[in-house]
């Protein structure tokens, strides 16, 4: 009898939640002023100076702030989705400040995580180039501080080069006829480190053959990465892909970290890095015997379009110290901290005057700074495409053309038929 | 007592069971089911958007989407090797324990209760060490060094497939073994008596006795095995390359958690539960007719 | 002569089975340059504790350590507890919903639990709303999950256990004038200590293996993560940090297997008796 009643009253309880749960608008009225502040910052290959660079940064920020302890997490980008959603998904336990990707800005702000700034109060933001910081920007609200800019060119191995007598590419098309002529000659060497998972190296390919990966028309995104052009480049990427120039068995499983690791390792004579990446390449085997130069375009002389990629550092929506998040946020992202990070990292700075004096005195950037006056392209400004890259849509486009579950024209249809329901979505 | 007094009493000592049961489990449930009636994606669970009631849409989306069939026959193919893996390997050598002396048993238990107590995420690590391409021991000894065990489809479906044998075969073991021990000796002697032969008495005497347990052991393998997911996790990375190493939980884990699908993942745990509830109904029939009583 | 043969085999078989183990332990010792040669070889000439400070001080291993500890064990003492009682009042009386009950223990040891992780989720942070302490970010969301995910099993196997405590002993007891209480404390509980034992060594492995709620519901409390999670800190995006791995594959499989030897005789028992129900 009881126990009827019981499973009656659960069941009108549960009843009574008839609709799944949504999360209540969230509270920030609370801005407390000591405490610890929770920060989410990328883990990256050779993540040491990073590190030490943000603890120095730590350091000064607990001396100046009493009573206020400063904890950082190194997450995995490639695991970041995850991370993050279950942060927006429950505000009180999200951290108070985090770095992201800009192709990430538009999903994360559609999805509330993310508290818009103003960077009025902060004198170092008159400085900020206008076109890097209208990445932080989702319609005219800023939401995060570019950190740093990211565009990538192309690595390759001095000596290797010298002792087989060869030159640089001088064209997009000329990259794989050249691996393949090195790993013939050296096969321990991978010709091109080139990953099936690494999205930004790809996109140069599609974008120099003419293709897109969607196109915008009144609003409204539509796929175009099964457009002609845009499979011609998908087949000159997937071409590098191979058992004689780099093996799917080692790279179609990997993305940006792991295809610059091999470089590092010494085991590839070329591959697409950041400028972010250097430093780490600098500690590496590689150390001396490389130098790098824009990744060339279809016609010799011209740089294919790169991916203008960057990361903000932002404030979270649910945050109970906002006050310590934005002045953490200022301080880090600042001309001083950027110049450390460029220092440390290699990673091109955000300030007109601090990237125009790193880039005058150091030759090294000119490969970089070149690519980015060349002109940068992005990935498609909206919420879906947070979706998009967090479904891996081209990545595995890419690893089925490389394995041959599926031709590019199959492939590239499948993957322009998922965009077209995110974007629809 | 009277049989309200037992009722009551039993409500009693059931009270706490039943609360965390139903809070913890038959409310997520319920909401699981709810869930996957809907649209809910990242901006319906931050509460940015309205909720819309699909019906069955995400189950039609489901069936109508070729990736889930591909993947549910993985899941499949992938939980009948394990299970047959898994129970051959472990009657086997239950079978073979009742043969030796003590020493040489309780050497055999240790080794299988360290397979079996090694956490799972750090089971899948060792394993994925010992296969690794470069640094891996097995690679060594067979000299295939830079073969990569992860890559292919196959060889990393066996690898995981294997991992989960190695940490799942003790169960069947200790159990198999309890329940033969359990046999009464006389009608092992009996047959023996009648001039059975080893393998005769195993396959007509034993095999007979130990057809509830095996049943038994059957079943929660299916159970453990249809669900695998740290392993699968681990291992191939979330999934192997393009995703073709998916078995239906990882999958449904990564339409809600990465793709923000929830509503999707919602209606890829209730197919998994319903279809594990078919194979239960199998199980109680058999017990039923095994003559067990609940 | 054949007995030497079969017993050589089944000497073989515990080696291959436990060698994982044995490389684990192995490279937990192993100086770095060994571990990631391309040589292998499974003997060390140089043992270090370099791994080790490596696992325990980077990581913060001793934090996770004791999480995992506190959670586990609060799980395990909850559901001993608990399904104690639930399994004495579904084998000791005959109330109407009975098999229906039974049915459902069954039945919900279907469904995936990672399925279960959505609702879970949302379900905890409202749980964090009123009483913060088992909210998401915290140890009591975990005891939570895992006190649910045990029980089923737990009950399911007591059953068979209390089953076989004759009910004259009942009888007797209550004869002497045993209260009911100090019945099932004094007399019933201990008698079934071995099924409880092999309770809760599932519970405490449930509970000490979970990878999937503490990388979900820990989200940014670090203070707050269990031990699976200080592994994948040394899953690194260049090159894995296999000694610290290993070290912490170590450390982490070491107390489940302590448990294990220590009750491995009951466990079995646990186990036939659950079986045969």
């Amino acid at each position: 009898m009881r126990l009827k009643t019981l499973v009656a009253v659960l069941g009108v309880g549960a009843v009574v939640a008839c609709a799944p749960v949504q999360s209540g608008p969230t509270n920030t009225s609370t801005d407390e002023k000591t405490g610890q502040l929770r920060v989410w910052l990328f883990d990256e290959v050779n993540r040491g100076p990073k590190e030490a660079v943000v603890k120095e940064a730590i350091s000064e920020f607990q001396g100046k702030h009493n009573g206020v302890t400063v904890d950082v997490q190194y997450i995995q980008v490639s695991s970041r989705a995850e991370r993050f959603k279950a942060a927006f998904s429950d505000p009180k336990s999200a951290p108070d400040v985090a770095e992201f990707g800009n192709t990430d800005l538009a999903g994360y702000v559609s999805a509330g995580g993310f508290s818009e700034l103003d960077l009025n109060g902060w004198s170092e933001s008159k400085d900020l180039v206008p076109t890097i910081l209208d990445t932080a920007k989702v319609d005219g609200k800023t939401y995060g501080v570019p950190w740093f800019v990211g565009v990538r060119a192309l690595y390759y191995r001095t000596d290797v080069f010298a002792e087989l007598g060869l030159k640089p590419p001088a064209t997009l098309d000329e990259i794989a006829p050249l691996a393949r002529q090195i790993r013939q000659r050296k096969p321990e060497l991978i010709g091109i480190s080139a990953g099936g998972k690494y999205l930004f190296a790809a996109l140069p390919f599609i974008w120099a053959n003419g293709g897109e990966i969607a196109k915008q028309d009144g609003g409204k995104f539509t796929a175009t990465i099964d457009s002609a052009e845009a499979k011609a480049g998908v087949a000159k990427y997937a071409e590098l892909i191979k058992d004689d120039i780099c093996p799917p068995a080692t790279c179609a499983g990997n993305g940006g970290d792991a295809s610059v690791e091999a470089f590092r390792a010494g085991k590839a004579a070329m591959t697409i890095g950041g400028d972010f990446n250097r430093k780490s390449v600098d500690a590496s085997s590689a150390a001396g015997k490389y130098a790098v130069v824009p990744l060339p375009g279809k016609t010799a002389g011209s740089i294919a379009p790169a991916f203008a990629g960057g990361n903000l550092l932002g404030v979270m929506k649910g945050t109970q110290r906002k006050t310590l998040a934005n002045e953490f946020v200022q301080l880090l992202a600042s001309k001083k901290y950027q110049q450390k990070m460029y220092t440390a990292m290699g990673n091109l700075p955000t300030f007109s005057d601090v990237q125009k004096q790193v880039s005058d005195s150091d030759k090294f950037l000119e490969p970089f700074t070149k690519t980015l006056q060349s002109g940068t392209k992005f990935v498609p400004v909206t919420p879906a495409w947070a979706k998009i890259e967090a479904q891996t849509v081209l990545p595995t486009m890419i690893q089925e053309v490389v394995t041959g579950a599926k031709n590019v024209d199959a492939a590239a249809a499948s993957a322009a038929q998922t965009m077209n329901a995110a974007f629809a979505s | 007592m009277t049989a309200r007094g037992q009722g009551r009493t039993a409500f009693a000592y059931l009270t706490p069971a039943l609360l965390v049961l139903a809070g913890l489990l038959a409310y997520p449930i319920y909401q699981l089911v709810l869930i996957s009636l809907y649209d809910y994606g990242q901006e319906q669970v931050s509460g940015g958007a309205p909720l819309t009631f699909l019906g069955l849409g995400n189950y039609q989306n489901l069936l109508g989407n070729q990736q889930f069939w591909t993947v549910l026959g993985q899941t499949v193919a992938f939980a009948a090797v394990c299970v047959v893996g898994t129970l051959i390997v472990g009657a086997f050598l239950a079978i073979l324990a009742t043969t030796v002396r003590t020493w040489v048993r309780m050497t055999l238990f240790l080794a299988a209760l360290g397979a079996w107590s090694t956490p799972a995420v750090a089971g899948s690590t060792i394993w994925l060490f010992l296969f690794d391409a470069n640094f891996g021991f097995v690679n060594e000894v067979l000299g295939i060094q830079g073969f990569s065990w992860t890559f292919d489809k196959w060889t990393a479906f066996g690898l995981v497939a294997a991992q989960v044998i190695w940490c799942s075969f003790p169960f069947v073991m200790v159990t198999l073994y309890a329940g033969i021990k359990a046999i009464p000796g006389e009608v092992l002697e009996a047959a023996a008596l009648d001039g059975a032969s080893a393998f005769r008495t195993a396959w007509s005497v034993t095999l007979p006795l130990l057809r509830p347990i095996i049943l038994v052991v059957t079943i929660q393998s299916i159970i453990w095995d249809f669900k695998v997911f740290t392993q699968i996790y681990v291992m191939t990375n979330g999934g192997g390359i393009a995703g073709r190493n998916l078995v239906l939980n990882v999958y449904a884990y990564q339409q809600a958690f990465a793709a923000s699908e929830y509503g999707l993942g919602a209606a890829i745990g209730v197919v998994m539960t319903v279809l594990l509830l078919v194979i239960t109904l199998f199980y109680l029939r058999a017990l039923r007719r095994s003559g067990e009583a609940l | 002569m054949k007995r030497w043969l079969t017993e050589g085999f089944v000497l073989v078989i515990a080696g291959v089975v436990a060698f994982p183990l044995f490389w684990m332990v192995l490279s937990a010792f192993k100086p770095e340059d060994e571990i990631i040669s391309a040589d292998p070889v499974p003997w060390t000439t140089r043992p270090t504790l370099d791994s080790f400070t490596r696992a325990l001080t980077v990581a913060n291993f001793g934090r996770y350590f004791l999480n995992s500890v506190v959670v586990a064990l609060i799980v395990v003492a909850l559901s001993i507890l608990i399904s104690f009682l639930a399994a004495t009042a579904l084998t000791r009386f005959r109330f109407r919903s009975r098999t229906t009950l039974l049915i459902m223990l069954l039945v919900v040891q279907m469904v995936p639990v990672e399925a279960l992780t959505v609702p879970l989720f949302f379900l905890m942070r409202s749980v964090g709303d009123s009483v913060p302490a088992f909210g998401l970010n915290h140890l009591g969301s975990l005891v939570l999950v895992h006190l649910a995910f045990s029980l089923p099993f737990a009950i399911w196997m007591l059953r068979g256990f209390v089953a076989a405590v004759p009910v004259e002993l009942e009888e007797a007891a209550t004869l002497d004038g045993a209260s009911r209480f100090r019945f099932l404390w004094q007399v019933l509980f201990p008698l079934v200590a071995p099924g409880l034992v092999a309770t809760s060594v599932l519970s405490f492995i449930h509970a000490w293996n979970d990878f999937l709620f503490a990388k979900t519901f820990i989200i940014s409390a670090v203070e707050n993560q269990t031990l699976p999670l200080a592994l994948q800190v040394f899953v690194k995006p260049d090159q894995n940090d296999w000694g610290a791995i290993m070290a912490g594959s170590t450390l982490m499989t070491i107390p489940v297997l302590i448990f294990f030897m220590l009750v491995q005789r009951r466990l079995m028992s646990g186990l036939a008796g659950a079986v045969k129900g």
